[in-house]
């Protein structure tokens, strides 16, 4: 492989502001190769992917690009990078910042154009590569108005179309719902099958599971090298690198199973060891039965937001939300799943005031959103945490940019003061009230953003997928202020795509085509019967619950329906106990399995 | 509310309009523009009318996507017109209210202005409705050649403007997602005084330039990583070719000057 190698960094280092992105990186790279490289939020990975592309020179080290030596001992040679770049693709993150045109097909053909091909030449490649990228029908498309999948498979056809000798893809899904990252996996797989020199940069470890090669990086560092396999056997230490293992190799590990990676491969093992409980699975069958989720309400409590038989439609063609109806009570948790144009983010501006239904009414607060009063009451109460909230950030400090909200109040200065203290310990960036915003992490960001509206004191606080685009570090993050702030009897009401964090929710709304398809406790929602509606609106149901279903279906006894892991262990562990006949005396073993449980997804 | 910037954009159909080569489409259009402000006469006025609504029925775009790619600047049409209204002062007087007086010629001009500026708006929307950004850069890119010779960046500026095009709709639904979460914030668009509001603009602009300078730095690292090295070497995928529908294209424009020419007061 030495000889073939396309991409061979040795002793690469390179300083960003001071502080070492990449650190004495050797790497190879051979021909054909699929290679991932493994990292969380700010581990150097980006920085990695911008060198191996040529558009990045080291400080120090030696880089040699598809045969040209382009940079000697931190010395770059510019007309070789020219040259090497062109054999290079690069798709990334943002799929929005990629298109350079407004049809599909002339941004696949502006990398073929820049390198002077002949005009037959060119639109042969990009009718293959809009074929290869499942495209071609919308050759003439406007690319602004495809979806983020779509996009970033034009990306993708783009940088294919230059032929180049190997494509680096820094993370091409992050920005991507399930389904959209889904795509980009099968089209990277089926240019691996073609022979495609692939480098593939990523925090979701799942995404791994297929590359030849895995490369972890940390601190700008390599720190584990292996075939998908050897480096996944070291679940404890990648957690600590701030990556998620994959749910199987968790549950596995939690199960004191031998280590997997497939879900498959775990549930096979279940079956067949099922009555022979192992020393790890000794400690999880005294686990107690996991305290029920979602306690019924002790009292009765006041609907704070009311959606009644509420239409809306946004131009002519067809209606975002058809005569949905639903309640929200004071200090309960609610997710609302659904897909993509199912209607979610309509509903939350509906609630926000932001849009007045057509037919039926919104109350929040007592605020009928109808009238110009109404709306601004019900802005009052609500807090809207969007998209991408971080986006919107503006001012030259934290601080400023948390107080912005209370000065519009027109509050004294001691309580605005009073509120961003308050909010920044919420989300525990007290220490870095004085930093620009623009200096913080992605999550710390997004947390910073979060401060921003809870700043405002919201009665009901509304968030439209708020870990979408962060690494594992920043979701767990996220997760534990929404975790607090739910102890502290916020009323929270957020869209997500996690199955597993609408488990947690106290209720679940579901909408399909902008009607609700089903609302209710989670065990409600996600009951067997219902199995069948979900898959067929495009979701699933929690992954513990769908291993359990499995299991069952395989002649295991009933393991009573667990949506979270820790209820799917202890279930486990009951049934283990039932078969092994002996189960063991201890009463103390069971919490440590219970506490190794960070995020689910 | 969502913000629905049409200008600029591209809709797709198969008509005469949208098959003549951008270069010729591009000059018969500023020889078109011209001559509307060079309007002054009722005649004319028709004239050039007629001639704008017969290109808009040729290019088979729907009125609802002429409307919608105008309406922006019809507010800015609506003020114009007021203004000739109360300041021109030839003619008699028709009507008066308070201080303020309306006169037969400011009646006309308030007429003949918005009339020939909303002329002009749509044979402008006409062009980028009909063209592609692609054809448009690649048309100015040709015509804007002789500025190389000279040393000037006639490719790059073309390029620019291709790319400014591009990231319209992008920039305009994160400037309503801005004052979306602004305004919950407390954000003060719709309410106050002038000062106040202009004031609330400032934390969007701010917002909006350091979303704007995030794209610049993806899109920067896009053209790298795609080899875009300037008008150098490059290759086009569509190629521009005059043809007898281009010279007929210029014998209309030329006959249209000519009929104001004849038509003149």
């Amino acid at each position: 492989m030495a000889k073939d190698a396309l991409i061979r960094l040795s002793h690469v280092s390179l300083l960003y502001d001071g502080t070492p992105a990449l650190d004495d990186v050797s790497l190879e790279v051979g021909r054909a190769e699929r290679v991932c490289v493994l990292g969380a939020n700010g581990s150097g990975k980006s920085t990695l992917a911008s060198v191996v592309t040529g558009l990045l020179a080291p400080d120090a080290g030696t880089v040699e690009l598809c045969g040209e030596r382009v940079c000697a001992d931190g010395a770059p040679d510019l007309e070789a990078y020219r040259r090497a770049r062109r054999s290079l693709g690069l798709v990334f993150q943002n799929p929005d910042d990629q298109i350079v045109t407004s049809v599909v097909e002339d941004d696949v053909a502006f990398g073929p154009e820049n390198l002077g091909l002949p005009r037959g030449e060119i639109a042969a490649r990009v009718e293959r590569e809009l074929r290869r990228v499942a495209l071609q029908g919308l050759a003439q498309a406007d690319p602004t108005r495809l979806s983020g999948g779509q996009k970033q498979r034009v990306a993708i056809a783009g940088a294919l179309a230059m032929e180049p000798s190997a494509l680096v893809l820094d993370e091409p899904g992050s920005l991507l719902d399930v389904r959209g990252r889904g795509a980009i996996m099968r089209v990277m797989g089926r240019l691996a099958a073609a022979g495609t020199t692939l480098l593939h940069v990523t925090h979701f470890m799942e995404e791994a599971l297929e590359a030849d090669r895995v490369i972890v990086l940390d601190h700008g560092r390599i720190v584990l090298e292996g075939t998908p396999g050897e480096v996944f056997s070291h679940g404890a230490r990648l957690a600590e690198l701030g990556l998620e293992v994959p749910f199987a190799a968790r549950l596995s590990q939690r199960l004191g199973l031998p280590w997997t990676c497939g879900e498959k491969d775990l549930v096979e093992e279940l079956c067949s060891g099922a009555a022979r409980p192992t020393a790890g699975a000794a400690a999880a069958a005294t686990a107690p039965a996991a305290p029920p989720l979602s306690p019924a309400p002790a009292r009765p409590r006041r609907p704070l937001v009311s959606v009644e038989r509420a239409s809306f439609s946004y131009d002519a063609r067809g209606r975002a939300l058809d005569g949905v109806t639903l309640e929200v009570a004071e200090g309960t948790s609610t997710a609302i799943v659904g897909q993509t144009g199912s209607g979610k983010s309509t509903l939350l501006r509906l609630l926000c005031g932001l849009e007045v239904p057509d037919e039926g009414r919104v109350l929040v607060a007592g605020f009928d959103t109808r009238t110009r009063h109404g709306r601004r009451g019900a802005r009052r109460a609500v807090g809207y945490v969007m998209q991408h909230p971080e986006r919107q950030l503006f001012a030259e400090t934290v601080e400023k940019d948390v107080a912005f909200g209370p000065r519009n109040l027109h509050l004294p200065e001691a309580e605005v003061e009073r509120r961003v203290t308050r909010a920044l310990d919420l989300v525990g960036l007290s220490s870095r009230r004085e930093a620009s915003p623009f200096a913080l992490s992605g999550g710390q960001r997004r947390l910073c953003a979060l401060a921003g509206v809870l700043a405002m004191e919201p009665s009901v606080l509304i968030l439209d997928e708020p870990t979408a685009g962060l690494d594992p570090r920043g979701r767990a993050l996220l997760r534990s202020v929404l975790a607090r702030l739910r102890e502290l009897g916020v009323t929270l009401v957020q869209v997500t795509h996690s199955m597993e964090d609408a488990a947690r929710a106290e209720r679940v709304i579901v909408l399909n085509q902008a009607r609700v398809l089903a609302q209710g406790r989670p065990s409600e929602v996600f009951a067997p019967e219902r199995e069948k509606d979900l898959v067929a609106a495009g979701l699933g149901i929690p992954r513990s619950l769908r291993v359990a279903r499995e299991l069952e279906r395989r002649g295991m006894p009933a393991l009573g329906d667990p949506l979270t892991t820790d209820a799917l262990v202890a279930a486990l562990g009951r049934v283990r106990a039932a078969g092994g006949a002996t189960a063991g005396s201890s009463a103390t073993a069971g919490s440590a399995a219970a506490a190794g449980e960070g995020g689910d997804a | 509310m969502a913000l629905r910037i049409e200008i600029g954009q591209y809709v797709a159909a198969r008509s005469p309009v949208h098959a003549l080569d951008a270069r010729a489409k591009l000059v018969c259009a500023l020889a078109l523009l011209v001559a509307i402000f060079c309007i002054s006469g009722a005649a004319q006025l028709v004239a050039g009318a007629a001639l704008v609504g017969a290109l808009l029925a040729l290019s088979r775009i729907p009125a609802g996507r002429i409307v919608a790619s105008v309406r922006p600047l019809a507010l800015f049409l609506a003020v114009l017109s007021l203004f000739n209204l109360i300041f021109v002062r030839t003619g008699e007087v028709v009507a008066v209210a308070g201080p303020l007086s309306v006169t037969s010629g400011g009646i006309w001009a308030a007429a003949l202005y918005s009339a020939r500026f909303a002329l002009a708006l749509l044979t402008g929307s006409l062009i980028l409705l009909t063209t592609t950004p692609t054809q448009l850069s690649d048309a100015l890119d040709s015509l804007l050649s002789p500025l190389a010779r000279v040393g000037l960046p006639g490719h790059e500026l073309a390029m620019v403007f291709s790319l400014m095009l591009r990231f319209v709709p992008t920039l305009a639904d994160e400037t309503s997602a801005i004052i979306d979460a602004q305004s919950m914030r407390g954000g003060a668009f719709d309410e106050g005084g002038p000062v106040r509001r202009v004031r609330s603009i400032v934390p969007v602009v701010v917002a909006l330039l350091a979303s704007g300078l995030r794209h610049a730095e993806g899109l920067s690292r896009a053209l790298d990583a795609r080899c875009y090295e300037g008008g150098r070497g490059r290759t086009h995928l569509h190629e521009q070719r005059l043809g007898r529908r281009d010279a007929l294209a210029a014998l209309v424009t030329a006959a249209f000057v000519a009929v104001l020419v004849l038509l003149a007061p």
